[in-house]
């Protein structure tokens, strides 16, 4: 038999070529890539050709920068993101101490409190804290309860609120990042320090806030960048005053006769994101964009011995500064009680899960309200809005299609990221880590601009209004979900494994459906999900991309919450809430499992 | 002067010793602590990791905490440095309780299994650490520094980062850190298992040296038996939780107090005997095959039946029967170099090991040879 095969394979050398470049796994890479080329490279390419399409290539972006209301909304962007990230800095540590130093269910509690909320859609989250912050809101009901307002006051609408908003929905961001920084730390470093007569301020500042430095860094910038074309939340919770760049971009959307110009303004936010994640990436290494470990550890090393090479330790002033303030400062703060820190961690902490979970809880208890318009607390309880809800065959009719683009989505995210996941991680091609970063770079490129490059894209098609389309292009942001879940399952899966298999007669085929596809299959699971969910939140791309035909919940919501608030939106936040921790609790011991795969 | 040694007058409570005095003591010995560990207990849970501890360690003594994974010993080290909460006991240091002394107040050095360096500072600013935090000033710290990487052999090395350098030096560099206040207690937890053999033997010499020019009381935990023999002033073997003996190496090698103490330290051969007769410390004693032969013993109340060990490397081979010998039949014989290690069977049954030194004039045994092993009656340890 093997006599006869290999004969076979002598006589057709060529078919024999062809047939081992079929089996080099590098060729899996191949229908992401080309997916993304066309739905995803090609439209923003587009629209640098349409952006310098002007009288002169520089007319569109001069005229960008010579109205004051576009540079003002971009530095006023500018501000709002850095806040926001800094914000987050001070917020997100302490929280990713806590899920650091909290133990057994506690910290799954802790931990879940923070990431549950990150996977909810980014315009339920919103809706919630303008329930929260509203006149007859929780917060205000409050104060006057307490004595400390007179009368309702107005909470929303002003810088305050945007920064709150966005704070709230981009802090997960922040303690996840920091946290993977914190857990990889050899906990015995902390005890070395303590043993050295170092107090806990002074293990902080001096091992763990270096040390967790890349962890931050990476952080602020993946919640800087998100920031920058941030459009809900500043549209929903903010004033006139407060009007970010990504919101000129939808608003100019509405007049075709701004062709050019509108693409300009969607590059100079591209340009701006783009240099900030190069430069970024630069120094951390592009793995931070998904979360990954910097791969070559060689760079932070080699830059540390320059420094460590000197003859003393900075400079002669530094050095005197050190003696006369840093040090005995931090020996002062060691008298302060060993408590203190973790009071610290534990209140801060525990205020940003409380900011985190309670607007959520808030909506879901008005969602059963008998109440006919917003109130906290509910008069009494009733499923009215349910049954409006389910009643109402425009709400469901939203329903049924966003629950179908979401499924048509996934399957073609899982289709081609699970291809592409093998293909990075199986295949030895050079080019890799570039189509690593192709494939992972949607999450980075603002949502408004993807939405603007692909609208002409669409238009051209005739693709508007399409659920096919629109599917296809709620994949684009679901292949980096899937691409980063399976590629960090498959490395947990031993190689040898799928060399035994081989050595013991598995065709290739074979080994892929009986070892490696049920190893990962908790991994499938978990990215079928994400992507699912991915699709099912999307607004931005659908504002863009639907039809009066094509409604999804999302849009539904959008132009509800826009129009007036009431209870019914509660409902939908509530189902949505449901959704993600029903796929949470299905999805935690495969995100378990890969954590422990991946170390 | 006064207010940069407060933090260490306050860790001492009213024995007042400053970074500085100490510094002027370099290299005095008799610095070392008393430490007293009283009726010390630590469970987790159902399982009880920590029974009963109780025991006292002279100042300036090397102890080893000595036992195999999860017997205790590394929760008994991490009690004494406060990373650990007891449910009940108490710790002494020079007579009094720390238990309610932070770790960082302490003033112990301690040397890690994972080394445990800043990967954020070079070997200098390491060793530095525990001198910055005393807040002795920068003078004294640099010279002591100096002098502490000279001491351990890394002053070429000092303006390195720890990810430059090998296990063995890293090692050195926290050893270094561990020791630069001259603490008056070094914990050091299986600081040396990471490490290649060679290089271990090296650094247990090393550390070994360093006690006896620094004088700090060092507690060290292995679960290596030939380290802790060849370290120990005194070796406390742990089991299960619990203290089996405490006692110096020479002690716990030829007089273990129980069977595992016996198979845990070093090779070992145990029989089941008989009592046949007792003469003062001597006794005659028969194994289950019915040869008789004489043991010493200490234990005045041994019972009827007992079991005897005795080391491999004490029994000798002859061609033909000897007092206080038992026929036997060689199953394996191994070359090892200077020994030759040699397994047989007892007639009548049972296993016995053999270790003798590699001489011109013997052949190497071959499996099935029928030889005599005999022992001196004093090479043989009944025990409890």
């Amino acid at each position: 038999m093997t006599m006869a095969q290999s004969s076979v394979a002598m006589r057709h050398p060529a078919r024999r070529s062809y047939w081992n470049l079929l089996k080099n796994p590098s060729i899996l890479l191949l229908p992401a890539t080309l997916f993304l080329a066309v739905i995803y490279v090609w439209p923003l390419l587009d629209l640098f050709r349409l952006s310098v399409g002007g009288p002169t290539w520089t007319s569109h972006f001069e005229r960008v920068f010579s109205i004051p209301l576009y540079w003002q909304s971009l530095v006023r962007t500018m501000e709002i993101s850095i806040t926001v990230s800094a914000l987050c800095l001070f917020f997100g540590y302490p929280t990713a101490l806590l899920i650091h130093r909290s133990q057994g269910i506690v910290k799954v509690m802790v931990a879940t409190a923070v990431v549950l909320p990150y996977f909810i859609a980014i315009l339920i989250r919103t809706y919630a804290w303008m329930v929260l912050l509203g006149r007859n809101g929780p917060l205000n009901k409050l104060a006057i309860w307490l004595g400390i307002l007179d009368q309702p006051a107005e909470l929303l609408f002003n810088r305050g609120s945007v920064l709150i908003g966005m704070t709230a929905v981009l802090v997960p961001l922040m303690v996840l990042s920091i946290y993977s920084s914190v857990s990889r730390i050899d906990g015995n470093l902390t005890r070395a320090a303590l043993a050295s007569g170092a107090g806990p301020i002074a293990v902080f500042w001096r091992v763990l806030l270096p040390l967790t430095f890349p962890g931050m860094g990476a952080g602020f910038l993946l919640v800087f960048v998100s920031g920058l074309g941030f459009f809900i939340t500043p549209t929903l919770l903010g004033g006139p005053g407060d009007q970010m760049f990504a919101m000129h971009i939808t608003q100019q959307a509405d007049f075709l006769t701004s062709e050019g110009f509108l693409q300009a303004l969607a590059v100079v936010l591209l340009m701006i994101t783009l240099v900030v994640v190069g430069i970024a990436g630069h120094f951390l290494g592009f793995e931070f964009i998904w979360g990954g470990e910097k791969l070559s550890g060689v760079t932070p090393s080699a830059s540390k011995t320059d420094r460590g090479g000197r003859p003393a330790s900075g400079s002669a002033v530094g050095n005197l500064f050190a003696d006369a303030v840093g040090w005995p400062l931090l020996r002062l703060l060691g008298k302060l009680p060993p408590s203190a820190g973790t009071w610290l961690v534990c209140v801060m902490g525990g205020f940003v899960i409380l900011a985190l979970i309670a607007p959520i809880v808030i909506v879901s208890i008005i969602s059963f309200s008998k109440a006919s318009f917003l109130t906290f607390p509910p008069p009494g309880f009733s499923l009215r809005w349910y049954s409006k809800f389910f009643s109402d065959s425009d709400w469901m009719s939203a329903f049924t299609t966003s629950l179908s683009v979401a499924a048509i989505s996934a399957a073609i995210a899982v289709a081609f990221g699970t291809s592409a996941a093998i293909g990075i991680v199986r295949s030895s091609l050079k080019a890799k880590t570039a189509i690593m970063l192709l494939l992972v770079s949607p999450i980075i490129v603002p949502p408004v601009v993807l939405g603007l490059s692909l609208y002409s894209l669409f238009l051209y098609f005739d693709l508007i209004g399409s659920r096919i389309g629109l599917a296809a292009a709620h994949a684009i942001g679901g292949i980096p979900l899937v691409v980063v879940i399976i590629a960090a399952s498959l490395q947990g899966v031993d190689r040898k494994l799928e060399q035994a298999a081989a050595i013991h007669g598995a065709s290739p085929l074979t080994v892929l459906r009986k070892v490696t596809l049920p190893a990962i299959a908790p991994g499938l699971a978990a990215a079928s999900f994400f992507a699912f969910l991915h699709s099912f939140d999307e607004l931005v791309l659908s504002l863009f991309l639907s039809s009066a035909h094509l409604k999804t919940l999302p849009l539904r919501l959008w132009a509800d919450v826009n129009y007036q608030l009431n209870p019914v939106l509660a409902v939908v936040s509530t189902l949505e809430v449901v959704l993600v921790v029903g796929g949470i609790l299905i999805a935690r011991p495969v995100l378990a499992g890969s954590r422990k795969a991946a170390r | 002067m006064a207010g940069i040694s407060t933090q260490r007058e306050a860790r001492r409570g009213d024995k007042i010793i400053s970074g500085d005095q100490r510094a002027a003591a370099t290299a005095a010995a008799g610095i070392g602590s008393s430490i007293s560990i009283s009726h010390v207990r630590k469970s987790y849970g159902n399982f009880v990791a920590l029974d009963d501890a109780n025991f006292d360690i002279a100042p300036g003594e090397f102890i080893t905490l000595l036992g195999p994974s999860g017997s205790g010993k590394t929760t008994l080290l991490n009690i004494i440095a406060g990373f650990q909460n007891i449910d009940k006991g108490e710790v002494l240091v020079d007579g009094k309780p720390v238990l309610h002394v932070a770790p960082h107040r302490r003033g112990f050095g301690m040397v890690f299994q994972s080394y445990a360096l800043f990967p954020n500072m070079t070997v200098t600013q390491n060793v530095a650490f525990p001198m910055r935090m005393a807040g002795v000033d920068r003078e004294t710290t640099d010279r002591r520094v100096a002098e502490t990487l000279e001491m351990m052999r890394l002053s070429d090395h000092a303006a390195k980062m720890p990810s430059q350098m090998s296990g063995g030096q890293q090692q050195r560099v926290a050893i270094a850190r561990a020791i630069v206040m001259r603490p008056r207690v070094v914990l050091m937890d299986e600081p040396l298992s990471a490490l290649d053999r060679r290089l271990r033997e090296s650094i247990q010499i090393e550390i070994r040296e360093l006690h006896r020019t620094i004088g700090s009381t060092i507690l060290f935990v292995t679960h290596d038996q030939g380290e802790a023999l060849t370290m120990s002033d005194r070796i406390a073997v742990l089991d299960a939780g619990k203290i089996i003996q405490i006692a110096s190496p020479t002690e716990i090698y030829r007089h273990p107090a129980t069977r595992f103490v016996a198979s845990f330290v070093g090779e070992s051969n145990l029989i089941d005997v008989e009592l046949v007769q007792r003469r003062g410390t001597r006794l005659t004693l028969k194994n289950r095959a019915g040869f008789t032969f004489e043991a010493g013993s200490r234990n005045e109340d041994a019972g009827s039946t007992a079991t005897v060990l005795v080391r491999p490397e004490r029994i000798a081979m002859s061609d033909t029967p000897a007092p206080n010998s038992v026929p036997i039949t060689v199953t394996s014989a191994l070359f090892l170099g200077e020994l030759l290690r040699v397994e047989c069977e007892m007639e009548g049954g049972g296993k016995l090991l053999i270790r003798c030194t590699d001489t011109q004039s013997r052949a190497m045994p071959n499996i099935g040879d029928k030889l005599y092993a005999s022992w001196g009656a004093d090479d043989c340890w009944v025990l409890s």
